[in-house]
């Protein structure tokens, strides 16, 4: 009988707590601040210097941060780590920027120290992706705890606009590993593999668990210098006390999560399709953003028959922009006739000539056919006939009198991207009508890649630049000679000397005006030979759930970047009576 | 002499004509066989309409056609019946053409597999011994491979392949099996006396498995194709719908794909039901005409029906 009610009273006991523990769960609890972030993909790595998928450095770009960033409203470079603009002086070719009194995620100072040592082991590795924007600083000096001086070997345009915005990385976690890096025989690899579980940062949170295949959840940094500071005149939280970061492998999946209140924002491009659905639920907003990409058709100019500009303007005539962007895209995209967007629009050049814009697809191939038949083209059955009718022509026959061979136009696979794989087909198309062989191949994006860039095994192929930087020095990387190498940037493989002496004198041109004159003036050469031809720049297409956080940061390329992360408040008001204590 | 010989090859031709009939006979008692044959028929004129479209008007073309005022994913209308997709291409036209396509990998690639596991079944079990071991470990070693993850890898590795290879690919992943049972039969037939009595008589190896052999496995491998074009067609909707299919081909695996990737799942039922409804149905319809097949074939099977209706 006592034992009885000694079970009794303990069974009260566990429901009490049960109890207590069930309130204590409520409202104003960690999970009510939880932000719920969708990614499609599991982020790859931790570590900053492999990182070089989107996910990883979706994810890292909210530890490691950089001494300036890029403001949302007017895309100014404003100072994030470091406390004001750079000094710049002439004489000696350098800069001298103070930090801020930042912490990292330890609680130890973030000192120019780190900045050197950051600067240092780029250098000395020459790590992909970061050395080519550090290669001309000559040396780095600590000049006290808070002050760091660059001293270039030149001036270079590009050092404030893409240098400086790079993340930098404590010393006191990256030390050791890169001298065990260096005792190796490939250091660079042993850098690259290095496991980094919990990587320190100054950024607003730290890696609290990562369940691989799972989720990623991150919990505030108490240390993040930001907290209640105001930057371009918006006081940064941040407000969600962590983030977790669920995988979802296709994107039917996190939409209805979106719609069913299971996440809170998916990162990631949605598809048009998607819009109207999100639109009529009450619980989600559809934001659309312009972006800096570039989407477009590259050829291989080191070899005939693309070696010749005259087919390649032809080929510009023959694509139709705007039926591509109205009913591959949407309408959710811009057309470009510059490798540089229009919405950039301090550098698009205006004025370049627009192949075929505007024209019916009878006149595109009459001025395509005509283009070609004064560059020495020949038809057995040309696609123009005497009476001036477009009729199906035979194969297009080479200056030199051979018949052109069949080629492949190389897109991603639809899995991956079905825009470009269907713009593939498309254009094949269109190109038929000219008697051009073509025939759209997708494949897996590592293996295009690889037979693009690194063995220039192609003729034709559709790519894109999803994240085009706002400086344009991209375009020198694009077409300088000096990239034409296995692995280089210059994918066409396009040799122009006047190009080349353009690209090097912006390159070191402060002066914006000059520069902007310089740039212009590459666009030209480049839209007059269309090694590419640029096809449109999609617009950003991201939706949130509205019920649980507000105050999303819109800016180019979306809302997914550190001034949301920063910014964006729990809407319940347990959680607002929380983040106002 | 002459007419005497006449006069069995007659009988012989109306034994031949007597045994189809019967078949015919079974074949068309049993219910699950006429539901597939009506279904295959269907199918059958809907890959022949498919020709007719694109002559009514370019925009019916199922790749490159699309309506001038149709920009989007529009429900059925007068114009297209079963609706346009997003670029505006008619989803009917489509559908037809997808069968075709569907007719083409799933009997192209069953014949292929037919014919090499027909071979290979004859050979193993004809000559026997270390030969017979050989082909038959190197059947299993295919047999257990994952066919769809296969030709994922090497569409992975070669860039996206063209039907006629997936077809091929698909053929060469689906012998096996055929090829097991072949040889069982073939390993039966072998000590039948007609085949002693040829030998005997002089006949070479080719003649006997030929003229001999041949013609009585002929039915088993016929079923197997049956069951071969079913899974076909679904290998290729699969390696399609994955994104791993022809891009130049309009298929249904392709329309399913197309509907998924452009975010229209749940917004466009007109369109994502039509291919998937045809995948299950001509599948099916395969799958019932090999069941009514074997009853035909295996009288086994038609007695046990037969004794469960006099029961009943």
């Amino acid at each position: 009988m006592l034992a009885k009610r000694r079970k009794e009273t303990f069974n009260h006991l566990i429901f009490v707590y049960m109890l207590f523990l069930i309130l204590g769960c409520g409202p104003g609890n960690s999970d009510e601040n939880m932000l719920r972030i969708g990614l499609m993909e599991e982020p790859r790595t931790t570590n900053i210097w492999l990182a070089s998928d989107t996910n990883s450095r979706k994810v890292l770009s909210l530890i490691y941060q950089p001494l300036y960033t890029y403001d949302p409203d007017t895309l100014e470079l404003v100072p994030w780590l470091a406390a004001a603009m750079p000094q710049f002086d002439p004489e000696t070719i350098s800069y001298t920027v103070a930090l801020r009194h930042a912490k990292w995620s330890d609680g130890t100072p973030v000192t120019a120290d780190d900045v050197v040592f950051t600067v240092d082991l780029i250098r000395r590795f020459k790590v992909p992706r970061y050395f080519s924007q550090w290669q001309f600083v000559e040396k780095t000096v600590a000049v006290d705890d808070t002050t760091v001086r660059f001293f270039l070997s030149e001036p270079r345009a590009i050092f404030l606009t893409k240098t400086l915005v790079n993340y930098i990385v404590p010393k006191s976690q990256w030390a050791p590993i890169a001298q065990q890096a260096e005792n190796t025989k490939k250091p660079l690899v042993a850098l690259l593999n290095a496991k980094i579980s919990s990587p320190m940062g100054s950024g607003p949170y730290v890696i609290e668990q990562w369940r691989q295949g799972a989720f990623l959840h991150l919990i505030n940094n108490p240390h993040f210098f930001g907290k209640n500071l105001v930057i371009s005149n918006r006081r940064l939280g941040p407000y969600a006390d962590s983030i977790l970061f669920k995988i979802y492998s296709t994107a039917d999946v996190a939409i209805l999560a979106l719609k069913r209140n299971a996440v809170d924002y998916f990162w990631w491009p949605i598809q048009p399709g998607y819009i109207d659905g999100l639109r009529g639920n009450e619980n989600t907003k559809v934001y659309l953003s312009d972006r800096s990409a570039l989407y477009y058709m590259g050829f291989n100019v080191r070899h005939a028959p693309f070696s010749d500009p005259a087919i390649r303007r032809a080929v510009s005539f023959l694509i139709d922009k705007e039926f591509i962007i109205e009913r591959v895209l949407q309408g959710f995209a811009a057309p470009m006739d510059s490798i540089v967007p229009s919405e950039n629009t301090f550098w698009h050049a205006d004025g370049l000539p627009r192949y075929g814009r505007g024209m019916t697809r009878s006149d595109r191939i009459k001025a395509a056919y005509r283009l070609l038949s004064e560059g020495g083209y020949t038809w057995d059955r040309p696609p123009v006939n005497d009476a001036g009718s477009v009729v199906s022509p035979s194969r297009i026959i080479l200056p030199d009198g051979q018949p052109m061979a069949d080629f492949a136009i190389l897109t991603p696979p639809a899995d991956y991207d079905p825009a470009r794989a269907t713009c593939g087909v498309i254009i094949q198309e269109w190109l038929k009508d000219l008697g051009l062989p073509a025939s759209a191949r997708p494949m897996s994006f590592g293996a295009l890649l690889q037979r693009i860039k690194d063995r220039h095994d192609f003729e034709t192929f559709i790519l894109g630049y999803g994240q085009l930087s706002l400086d344009p020095d991209y375009l020198r990387n694009f077409f300088h000679s000096a990239n034409d190498r296995p692995g280089g940037w210059n994918m066409s493989g396009y040799r122009n000397p006047v190009f080349d002496r353009l690209a090097d004198e912006s390159g070191k041109a402060m002066d914006p005006s000059r520069r902007r004159y310089l740039v212009n003036d590459m666009q030209r050469i480049i839209m007059a030979d269309v090694p590419y031809i640029p096809l449109y720049n999609p617009v950003a297409i991201e939706a949130v759930n509205t019920n649980r956080f507000a105050h999303w940061e819109q800016m180019i390329d979306g809302i997914g970047n550190i001034w949301s992360i920063c910014r964006v408040r729990p809407q319940t008001r347990q959680a607002a009576r929380d983040i106002d204590n | 002499m002459q007419s005497k010989t006449e006069t069995g090859k007659h009988e012989r031709h109306s034994y031949r004509a007597k045994l189809l009939i019967d078949a015919w006979r079974l074949f068309h008692d049993n219910l699950i066989g006429r539901i597939g044959v009506c279904l295959l028929i269907v199918f059958g004129l809907m890959a022949l309409l498919s020709y007719i479209p694109p002559h009514v008007d370019p925009m019916y073309h199922p790749m490159t056609g699309v309506d001038p005022e149709i920009s989007y994913a529009s429900p059925p209308s007068t114009r297209h019946w079963l609706g346009t997709d997003n670029i505006g291409r008619d989803i009917l036209s489509q559908l037809l053409t997808g069968a075709r396509v569907a007719f083409l990998v799933g009997i192209s690639s069953a014949f292929i597999s037919i014919v090499i596991g027909t071979l290979i079944g004859i050979v193993a079990a004809y000559w026997g011994k270390m030969l017979d071991g050989l082909l038959m470990r190197f059947a299993d070693m295919v047999m257990v491979m994952p066919s769809l993850l296969v030709i994922l890898l090497l569409s992975v590795l070669f860039g996206q392949l063209s039907i006629w290879t997936i077809v091929i690919l698909i053929a060469l992943f689906r012998w096996p099996a055929v090829a097991r049972v072949i040889r069982s039969q073939t390993l039966s037939l072998k000590q039948r006396p007609f085949i002693d009595m040829a030998r005997v008589a002089g006949a070479s190896h080719l003649r006997i498995i030929f003229r001999h052999i041949l013609p009585n496995v002929l039915p088993m491998a016929l079923l197997y194709m049956t069951f071969r074009i079913t899974s076909a067609i679904i290998v290729e909707a699969a390696l399609s719908f994955l994104g791993f299919g022809d891009p130049n081909t309009v298929s249904w695996g392709m329309m399913l794909q197309w509907v998924w990737k452009t975010g229209h799942m749940f917004q466009a039922p007109y369109w994502l039901l039509p291919p998937g409804l045809c995948i299950s149905f001509m599948t099916l319809s395969f799958y019932m005409m090999g069941r009514a097949m074997e009853e035909v074939l295996d009288p086994r099977l038609r007695r046990v029906r037969n004794a469960k209706h006099a029961a009943a």
